[in-house]
Parts: structure tokens; sequence; C-alpha cells
């Protein structure tokens, strides 16, 4: 990855950050687009009914049909998917956003509101 | 002639909504956020503006990568709220005025900011996430909307300075509409949040209340800043904050902050202020026309 944009000089020190820049997006625009059409009524429709043909229908490489199958949130922000486009294929899959936090963090769903102000606001 | 009578800083936490639209007000866990916003709500009651003026951003919603402006502004008399993977909301459709919508835009295209144009789209939670908690829905909206969706999802994204002066602008184009209009500046977003990667849940509190004291009184500090450096003191997600700016850039250099609330439950400092312009309201144009 070449990062030349100044306003992000440094943002490399950043442990568990991964910056979305054009340059990622062009080489997973067709993965983030997969997310995206969750918007659609139909597209969630087709995936509940058959996983595999939505994600052969979409075009996903198998790298990627692997991370959707292992519900590998973090693998697919690392693969550089923008957590945006993510959180409506969460909507789908019935988890909400905070139990994706807790799990992009790599800990249980209970361990992560522990360390929360307010864990009742869920 | 158009006026300006102040801003209106607000987290867009789809949660919120989630919060409203499950009628968890009066739940402890979510009083103290949706308690927050009353006053605003008061004040805009009683102050009865014709328009609020929102930067905010589309989440990837009814914009997609392959097509995603640095600036865009909403036109339209009806903007439906968007389905953002979890069915619709019960909220009317939000209402524009199409005349003033198209004046902003020459306005701000004369000034070299070039815009996208959106026309009757959609609108996800940027807005309608804070709008309901601002006005009243039933049986409608007391008001428009003059909808400017800033990119700060794909980098590169505008500049903190570019939204402030975008706010700049904004201002102008509002004090040259004759129609005699009462206009609140909204931005939208932060404050302190990360909900990417292993760094999620981060949050500054310290750096958070510095913002908001900078925000009133040294604006061009944080103009000056990079998005790195909002990256670092507030988490990655925090550097949509640059559409404050442009709501800053809409007010008076002087402005006074008539509330504030702040909470921070899970993983997003939720804030909301209100900020009324030093002059309240009287236009720039008209002022110096005084002191001529």
């Amino acid at each position: 990855m070449t990062l030349s944009n100044p306003e992000l000089d440094g943002i490399e020190t950043l442990a568990g950050t991964y910056p979305f820049d054009l340059r990622i997006c062009n080489r997973t625009l067709n993965f983030n687009r997969f997310f995206w059409n969750m918007i659609r009524v139909e597209n969630r429709e087709a995936f509940w009914s058959d996983e595999e043909a939505a994600m052969s229908a979409a075009g996903l490489k198998e790298e990627e049909k692997a991370l959707v199958r292992a519900r590998d949130w973090l693998g697919i922000v690392q693969y550089g998917v923008n957590f945006f486009v993510l959180e409506k294929w969460a909507r789908v899959v019935k988890k909400s956003n905070l139990e994706v936090y807790a799990i992009m963090r790599g800990e249980t769903f209970e361990a992560f509101l522990s360390t929360r102000r307010v864990p009742e606001s869920r | 002639m158009a006026r300006i009578i102040g801003g209106i800083g607000a987290s867009h936490v789809p949660t919120i909504g989630l919060a409203y639209d499950r009628g968890r007000q009066a739940d402890p866990a979510w009083a103290p956020l949706f308690d927050g916003y009353k006053p605003v709500a008061a004040w805009l009651a009683a102050e009865k503006p014709d328009v609020l003026l929102f930067f905010y951003n589309d989440h990837a919603t009814t914009l997609f990568f392959d097509c995603y402006p640095t600036f865009a502004l909403g036109v339209g008399e009806r903007f439906p709220i968007a389905d953002e993977g979890a069915g619709p909301r019960g909220l009317p459709d939000i209402r524009g005025d199409v005349d003033l919508q198209a004046h902003v835009g020459e306005c701000l295209v004369n000034e070299e900011f070039d815009l996208t144009f959106l026309q009757n789209k959609p609108i996800d939670h940027g807005v309608a996430s804070p709008l309901p908690l601002l006005w009243p829905h039933t049986p409608d909206w007391p008001g428009v909307v003059v909808p400017i969706a800033i990119n700060v999802l794909q980098y590169p994204l505008p500049t903190a300075r570019r939204c402030y002066r975008l706010g700049q602008a904004v201002r102008r184009a509002i004090e040259s509409y004759p129609k005699d209009l009462k206009v609140v500046v909204v931005g939208t977003g932060g404050l302190s949040h990360q909900i990417h990667g292993e760094r999620t849940g981060f949050n500054n509190t310290d750096w958070d209340l510095e913002f908001l004291e900078l925000f009133k009184s040294e604006p061009e500090r944080l103009a000056a800043m990079r998005h790195a450096d909002y990256v670092r003191l507030g988490g990655a997600e925090s550097v949509e904050q640059i559409m404050w700016l442009a709501m800053r850039g809409a007010l008076d250099p002087e402005i006074t902050e008539l509330h504030r609330a702040y909470y921070l439950a899970t993983t997003t400092a939720m804030t909301v202020t209100l900020y009324a312009n030093e002059a309240n309201a009287i236009p720039l144009a008209a002022r110096t026309v005084e002191a001529a």
C-alpha cells in the first residue's frame, strides 16, 4: 500500500486502524458493493435464501467468500471493506454494531460491555 | 433576506435512531442522551426557524464508493429516509425547498465549490438520526432541510479548512437569498469514536472537551489540523468532526454556547451543542451597512 496523502502522514503508526482510501477501495470495490447491496430487500432475501448463490452471483472471489462464510468481521475490514457498508450486512445477519465491535477487538461481548461506561445502553 | 440565527452540533449515531424508534426515551441508559436534546428542541420550537441546513455525511447508503462526491447538495421537495439494511423507519419524508436549495447551489458553485447535486435522493442516519430529536414530525416536519453531504469516508477527504471555508460560503449564500427565512446550521457526527479494526472502542474525553472549547473560541486551530490528527486524537471515525467545522464557518467569529450535553455510553461520545450568533441573527451585510 502506498500512502502519499500528507493529510494522513503518521496514521500508519496507529495500530488497529485501517484508513480507507481510493487505492484500497478500487481493489475491493466489488466486495464493498456486495455489502452495500444489502440496503435493498431483494438482496437481503437472496442472501437469506442461499448465501453461496448470492456470493457467486455477486462475483466474489474465493478469498472473499471465505471471509463471509467465517463471519470474519475483522478480516473483512483488514481486507479493505469500509465499516459503513459492513454494518448493512450486520443487520442482515442480525448482529448489532456492539457485537461486531467486540469481535473486532477480539473480546467476548460481555467482556467488551464491561469496558463501557453504560453497558445497559446496548 | 434569509439569515442564520444559530448552529447545532449533533452526533448522528444510528443507535440513537434505533432507541428513538423503540421508545427508549425514558430508559435510564438512554435518558441522558434524549434529555440532552430537549433544550435544543425547545429552542427550535421557540425560535421557529424555517430551515435547518445540515452538513452531514452519507454512510455509503445513497451513494456508493464508485461515485462518491466530496461535497454534494440535496435538491428536492421531499427526501425519503433511507433503508440501511434493517428496513424503513416510521418517519415522514424530509421536506425540502427547491428554490432555496438551488440558490445555495448556484452561490456555492459560483464561489468555486464545485458541488455534486443529488435530486430527491434518500437521506440516511447522517441526518435522520438527530432530526427527530430536534424537530417534531407529526403530522409532518415543521420546516425544510438543506442537506449538504461531505465525504468523510473515502480518503482523500476535503481538509478541515476546506470544510470551514465551505461553511463561510454557505453563510454568504443564505444571506443573499431574498426571502425572509430563519436558518439554523447543523453539523453532525462525532465526537470521539472508532468503530473499525482492533482500535474499535477508542474514546478520548479530554480531547472531546478541548475540541468543544477550541470550536467556540479558536476554530482556526481546528481548521489547521490534519485528518491524521483527528484520527489519532479522537479515533478514526471522529474525523467526521470536520463537518462541525463547516457549521462553525457559517456562524459569527464570536458565538455563545447556549447548551451542551455530552454522553459517552458505549463507543461514541454522543454530544449535542447549541450556539447563538454574536449579534443573534443580524446578517453580516446589514451590519456592514450600519457601520458605514
